[in-house]
């Protein structure tokens, strides 16, 4: 919406050569953001990452779907060319593996960062701009959530609802929505507060003084003097949400029909000693990927805090 | 009190308290005032006399745990406390504008200038956006901003503070408001910036015919600007007279305080006068006239009852027991 008001104004002033620009905050968060080296090479993971899930039935060379489903053959075939990563005992290609895993990783960090977030969003603002009763009963059921033994609840919620749920709703589905309802709420907390000390400002006073509605004042002036704190707190939930998926996958509580590092973890878990190959590629990937969201996060969290000047 | 008919905002007994855990402070106990058409209204008080709170509570934005609690505040005949929320919001901005005290934090830091003055002019009128930012633009002309197709894409940390001031000036004064409420306006600028600000209101008011409410603790930003003044001491007032009257004749004594208080140019190196003691606790403010402690012609009267605000003159309102005793001639401080 807001792009799309720019580019109208813009059009005023198409002849003009010199069409005056402020820089806004964007302008300066980028160009400190370049500058940042780590914060670039974790986007460069990501990128790179990003890439093999996009491409994954090209770049794999022997795709699930294929027959024999990711060259069944050769068991335990160490890292050789024809075998980037070896195979498992099943005779599985694990690079193969490796590169469909990533839209797997790609999926859970994305979807269940998106559910977090956005429920702690809602409940951050609502429950710091409002105050008062609805504070107090929202912040409450924060805290049950944040007492709650995360890892032990989400295995016997998913057991539970796996078993439940039609077959039609993939299992992987089910991981991402369980992750995403069980750890909005220390973010949900974070935004709380940041939503308290905005609301003080006193531009927030000057716009209900100019007669600005209360969604006004929340979703137009709080929201994006908050939103460089979601930025960077959702790159950090897709690094958590990536990690606890493998967990939970390693644990054998996750699909067992998906193709997850975690999974190819939990597979290689009985033979560590003889196919090295099997655990340490699909581990390095998640290490990589979940250090990528990092570097990001971090960056993100310099190059958009507006206490900092150049 | 007169009768004109050409008062565009009259507060009669406003009482606001915030209600806290170390008590009820009575931030503003009674406050009675007026505003006449195109007529600009000094109020004035030391730091914590209820000044802001009184104008917040004109436009209904007190913050918690604040709270009106009683009186009426007519505004060109409407009670505006018995309006509806929604119906505070069309006054906000359109009828009444406000005018913060510091202009660094008056304005939003993620939003480039014409998006907030575009936000406020759509907000009030019907106007498609580009007729928003001709309208914008306009107003940065007004408010004397050179350049104003390049600076209204600034962002507010790109602006010095003088601009920023000027900024807020344009917005407040973006929908033509009857009213405007400027809460020390000046008080974070350089002198020099403060004279041009201070001289851009006053040429503003004129050219669009508005009120003002000019809030200050500064007598000298008054004495240029001010039609008539309302001291405030403890939250009530306790002088309202016309500015030429306040100057020469001050009745109440925390008046004659505050001008002894300001140095004077042909003062020949006397100490300046203070006042003793600080704006008591509005928890438990003193009994009577709440200057009392301070005051140095506090009588047992002025313990026990709480003085009116009288007319003692034509004009001239004060709440002091002894007031008539001062009239004419002023009886020295020790």
């Amino acid at each position: 919406m807001k792009k799309e008001k720019s580019t109208k104004l813009e059009l005023q002033y198409q002849n003009e050569k010199s069409r005056p620009k402020g820089v806004s905050q964007w302008n300066i968060a980028w160009r400190r953001f370049k500058k940042n080296k780590a914060a670039l090479v974790g986007a460069l993971i990501i990128g790179f990452v990003m890439f093999l899930a996009a491409f994954d039935s090209l770049i794999a060379p022997y795709p699930p779907n294929a027959t024999p489903g990711f060259y069944v053959g050769e068991a335990r075939v160490p890292p050789s060319l024809k075998y980037l990563f070896g195979t498992d005992k099943l005779g599985h290609d694990v690079f193969s593996q490796v590169v469909y895993g990533a839209r797997s990783a790609l999926y859970v960090g994305f979807g269940a960062a998106a559910i977090a977030m956005s429920l702690a969003v809602l409940v951050g603002l609502v429950s710091g701009y409002y105050g008062g009763l609805v504070d107090n009963v929202l912040m409450r059921i924060t805290e049950i959530f944040l007492v709650i033994p995360f890892l032990l609840i989400l295995l016997v919620f998913l057991k539970v609802i796996t078993a439940v749920a039609p077959a039609s709703i993939g299992g992987l589905s089910i991981v991402t929505l369980m992750i995403g309802v069980f750890s909005w709420a220390s973010n949900a907390r974070i935004i709380r507060g940041e939503v308290l000390r905005v609301k003080e400002s006193e531009f927030i006073e000057a716009s209900k003084a100019l007669g600005a509605s209360k969604r006004r004042i929340i979703f137009r002036h709080i929201f994006p003097n908050v939103l460089h704190i979601i930025i960077v707190l959702t790159t950090l939930m897709i690094a958590t949400a990536i990690l606890v998926e493998a967990a939970v996958s390693f644990l054998g509580f996750g699909d067992p029909a998906a193709i997850t590092w975690g999974h190819q973890l939990q597979l290689a878990n009985e033979a560590v000693k003889e196919a090295w190959w099997e655990g340490v590629f699909p581990g390095l990937f998640i290490t990589l990927l979940v250090l990528g969201f990092n570097l990001l996060g971090n960056g993100l969290r310099d190059a958009l805090d507006p206490r900092l000047r150049e | 009190m007169l009768m004109a008919p050409k008062e565009i905002l009259k507060i009669e007994n406003l009482t606001t308290h915030f209600y806290t855990w170390a008590g009820v402070v009575k931030a503003v106990d009674g406050v009675s005032l007026e505003v006449k058409e195109g007529e600009t209204l000094g109020l004035v008080g030391e730091s914590g006399s209820g000044k802001s709170v009184t104008a917040l509570s004109i436009l209904r934005i007190v913050p918690r745990p604040g709270r009106i609690i009683d009186g009426k505040i007519i505004y060109k005949g409407e009670n505006l406390l018995e309006k509806t929320e929604s119906e505070m919001e069309k006054i906000r901005g359109k009828e009444i504008a406000y005018i913060f005290q510091d202009p660094a934090t008056s304005l939003n830091p993620v939003f480039s200038v014409a998006d907030q003055l575009i936000e406020v002019i759509r907000r009030h009128q019907n106007v498609t956006k580009e007729e928003a930012l001709e309208k914008a633009i306009e107003l940065f002309r007004l408010v004397e901003i050179a350049d104003p197709e390049i600076k209204i894409w600034s962002y507010p940390h790109q602006l010095s503070g003088g601009m920023k001031q000027r900024m807020a000036i344009a917005r407040a004064l973006s929908c033509q408001p009857s009213l405007l409420l400027a809460d020390e306006p000046t008080t974070n600028l350089d002198v020099t910036i403060q004279a041009q600000i201070l001289e851009l209101m006053k040429n503003l008011k004129k050219k669009l015919g508005m009120s003002m409410i000019l809030i200050t603790h500064d007598m000298g930003v008054v004495a240029g600007v001010a039609d008539r003044i309302s001291v405030m001491y403890a939250g009530r007032i306790c002088e309202s007279a016309g500015t030429k009257t306040i100057f020469y004749n001050p009745l109440h004594p925390y008046t004659r305080a505050l001008l002894e208080a300001v140095p004077n140019i042909a003062m020949k190196r006397e100490k300046l006068k203070i006042i003793p003691g600080a704006i008591p606790n509005l928890v438990s403010p003193p009994s009577g006239c709440r200057f009392h402690p301070r005051c140095d012609f506090a009588g047992p009267a002025c313990v026990s009852a709480v003085p009116p605000l009288v007319e003692i003159e034509p004009e001239h309102y004060v709440a002091c027991v002894r007031a008539k005793e001062f009239s004419g001639k002023l009886p020295s401080r020790s």
